[in-house]
């Protein structure tokens, strides 16, 4: 995985993830460095992406680990497989092999992999997400920073296995709580904002190329205009605003005129308490003009 | 082959042990850590360790190294931002920057002196009999001074109002009186700018401490100066929720309502949080088992029941908690548009039931100005007993084991042991009492019915959103 901050960066741009030089650089620094990823920044805007990204690049396997309340060792790590294990009694039972199961039945073999232990024992390089880590709970947090600084985990029956290769970490948050500062420490951290207009109108541009230069750069306007202006639960994110795109194309709409917003503004507005705010702050008229001017107003004085 | 005269200067600086590239990032470092930036050792080696990666050339390249290994949150990624651009300047421009530096110090202390001739000659032509004592027993600290030139007009007119003012009197001793009176209104004022620094955002890095080396200073004043930080959404996370600007109300309200749907969405987990949820359930594996002839391979587990704790919320809205008003509102809104069947009562010198107003939604002006218009407890006094008397004898049905009583108040109240007497008898009705106290926790002490009350409930510091949204998370349990 040696590529120079330019071939990182052509290399993500290939796989459609247009991003700036600097987001590059620090990637490039945790690939470089052999450090976790910690990307955080508001939901949608691209930072699962970086690791599937990442993946393909590289062309190593994605190995995920959702995170969420409650996530404990023995969903991240491994479990034994039980009813397996249960299943080889049984048969040994008869043939009154009991002496020599007891090591059988604690072998690699019925080990149940989870992605964690998945990723520290992959034959090549993967490339391991570890995505909303600040989900968890801070004890599983502290028990996951422990694996990612040595990259190795203790089963009390098999020993200690120690990773093949160091898997490339990326890990997410959305920032719901603070992350413990141990973590951050042995991460390379990127924050991730919203983009901005000219980089949404790039990012539409690669993904809806059918869309057209005029339609996608009053797209990525309004949906600015809407981010900034109003107080929402829920901020559109860059999916959402590509899915607008392709809704608006396939309406066959060119231009966006407070009618065809006011019909399609349900793609990036996704409940009725922000659908509200817009009516009640701002009202589609204005998020259609500033969309075609690019002034707050339409542009008036 | 002769080195060129750039390779020698280099291993002239070099070997002198001032300009190296280890020293710069020392200071670097060193500047961060007194602008808040919480950079350890590690984190400094890690980025010596970046920079060795990139071309050191290329400026974009250095700064997102250290970038990447020196910043951990949005905010500190912004004053990283501004210390670098001003420490990792030309030398034309650092040059710049220290003259004007020099002129600003040289302003400052002209101003300082100027404001100390003024009071001393204020004093010396009050022409009191006391006058000539008390010049000499007034000895300013530079504090003192800094103070005096920098606090409003008024107050300068109100102290030199006070010593013509002042008769002499050979029993107070009006010169030691004097001295001492303008020495403590400088440093009452002192601190009390310190606390309220003029036009900065409480976000930004005001108050840094200085470093004492003219360099890094320089540095670390231009950052503070500079224009207010860009807001995270959730930078208001850690603010006490009285100093909430008004403009930053809606994002409080959108945050509350996030935490409350936070809550509303965990006390109706099916599962509780607690690593013990995947119980046995040894009579349905048993009765599995009978189909593997005995063998308990499939493993049946007890769900716990899906079951929604009550919710009873009783608010402080009395004068004490008037600075928390917008905080209340905003919770008592917040919780009842997302938790069905709350139960919302405010009090202060009795209780009032206002769950009714809550239960259309509607939009917050309208259902708080309704709240509003018809209660009369808004900025009473406070009696916490009377509004338990009241909730004991109108809505004792709603104590069910099952349910959450939340009190948010200052504790502040009339009638401390018997309103801790009826908390004892509600504690024993219900789940759990929780009370969320917007005084901070180090100054529970000085508030006796604090230690009385928490006798009877969990008590919570909670003046700030992070501390709702601690206690929404660690301290609902779901059922």
């Amino acid at each position: 995985m040696h590529l120079t901050i330019d071939e990182l960066h052509r290399a993500f741009e290939k796989e459609g993830y247009i991003c700036e030089r600097d987001l590059v650089i620090t990637v490039f620094l945790a690939l470089q460095l052999g450090k976790p990823l910690l990307v955080e920044g508001a939901p949608g805007v691209g930072k699962t992406e970086i690791a599937k990204v990442l993946g393909r690049v590289f062309a190593a396997d994605l190995i995920r680990l959702q995170c969420y309340e409650g996530l404990d060792e023995n969903k991240a790590l491994y479990e034994w497989n039980y009813q397996r294990q249960l299943l080889k009694i049984q048969l040994l039972k008869e043939t009154c092999a009991g002496e020599t199961a007891e090591s059988d039945l604690f072998s690699a073999e019925y080990l149940l992999e989870r992605p964690l232990l998945k990723a520290i024992r992959a034959e090549k390089q993967v490339v391991l997400l570890i995505d909303e880590v600040d989900k968890v709970d801070e004890e599983f947090e502290a028990f996951l920073f422990e694996v990612l600084s040595d990259f190795q985990v203790s089963i009390p029956e098999l020993g200690t296995l120690v990773a093949r290769h160091i898997p490339v970490v990326v890990l997410t948050s959305n920032g719901e709580r603070e992350l413990s500062d141990g973590l951050k420490r042995r991460c390379v951290y990127l924050y991730i904002d919203y983009p901005t207009v000219e980089k949404e109108m790039r990012i539409l541009q690669v993904k809806v190329p059918e869309a057209g230069d005029k339609l996608a750069r009053e797209i990525a306007r309004a949906v600015h205009f809407i981010r900034s202006s109003l107080e929402l639960r829920k901020k559109p994110a860059i999916s959402e605003t590509i899915d607008w795109a392709r809704a608006l194309v396939a309406l066959n709409a060119d231009a966006l005129g407070p009618e065809v917003i006011g019909r399609t503004v349900g793609m990036v507005l996704k409940n009725k308490e922000d659908l509200d705010a817009l009516e009640r702050q701002v009202g589609v008229k204005e998020v259609a003009d500033y969309a075609r001017s690019g002034l707050a107003g339409g542009g008036k004085a | 082959m002769k080195p060129d005269r750039v390779a020698q200067t280099v291993a002239a600086v070099e070997g002198e042990g001032l300009n190296t590239l280890d020293r710069s990032l020392v200071k670097f470092v060193h500047i961060l850590r007194h602008l808040g930036v919480r950079v350890s050792t590690a984190e400094a080696m890690d980025a010596f360790a970046a920079l060795a990666k990139v071309d050191i050339l290329d400026r974009l390249q250095v700064k997102g190294a250290l970038q990447a290994a020196l910043v951990k949150s949005y905010h500190d990624r912004q004053v990283f931002g501004r210390a670098f651009d001003l420490f990792f300047a030309p030398p034309e421009a650092k040059e710049e920057r220290s003259r004007l530096r020099r002129e600003r110090q040289a302003e400052k202390e002209r101003q300082e002196q100027e404001a100390e001739s003024r009071l001393l000659g204020e004093i010396k032509e009050s022409n009191r009999p006391w006058a000539k004592d008390a010049l000499e027993r007034l000895h300013l600290t530079a504090e003192q001074k800094e103070t005096l030139a920098r606090i409003p007009q008024q107050e300068r007119k109100r102290l030199a109002e006070l010593f013509s003012r002042m008769q002499g009197n050979p029993v107070n001793n009006p010169s030691e009186l004097i001295a001492r009176m303008i020495g403590r209104s400088l440093d009452y004022w002192y601190h009390r700018m310190l606390q309220e620094p003029e036009g900065q955002d409480s976000n930004q890095s005001s108050g840094a401490a200085p470093t004492g080396a003219d360099e890094l200073d320089q540095i670390i004043e231009a950052v503070s100066a500079g224009p207010a930080l860009e807001q995270e959404d959730d930078s208001i996370l850690h603010e006490d929720m009285k100093n909430i600007a008004d403009r930053d109300l809606p994002k409080m309200a959108v945050l509350i309502k996030k935490l409350s749907r936070r809550l509303a969405t965990r006390i109706s987990r099916r599962y509780h949080r607690s690593r013990k949820w995947e119980k046995l359930d040894v009579r349905r594996t048993v009765r599995r088992s009978i189909r593997y002839g005995g063998a308990m391979l499939d493993l049946r587990y007890k769900a716990r029941r899906v079951q929604k704790p009550r919710l009873i919320l009783i608010c402080d809205v009395s004068a004490s908690m008037a600075r928390y008003a917008a905080f209340v509102a905003q919770f008592i809104y917040g919780l009842s548009s997302v938790v069905r069947g709350i139960e919302s009562f405010v009090f202060a010198e009795d209780l009032e039931r206002v769950t009714p107003y809550f239960r259309h939604g509607g939009d917050f002006a309208a259902v708080m100005a309704g709240v509003m218009g018809e209660s009369r407890q808004w900025g009473q006094t406070t009696n916490l007993h009377a509004a338990l008397e009241t909730f004991l004898g109108s809505h004792r049905r709603l104590l069910q084991p099952d349910a959450f009583v939340i009190v948010v108040s200052d504790a502040k109240t009339l009638a401390a042991e018997d309103t801790a007497r009826d908390l004892a008898e509600i504690r024993r009705a219900v789940r759990e009492i929780i009370w969320l106290n917007t005084i901070p926790q180090k100054e529970w002490k000085d508030v006796p019915q604090a230690a009385v009350f928490r006798e009877h409930c969990r008590m919570f510091e909670c003046y700030t959103l992070a501390h709702l949204n601690r206690v929404l998370r660690g301290q609902m349990p779901g059922a």
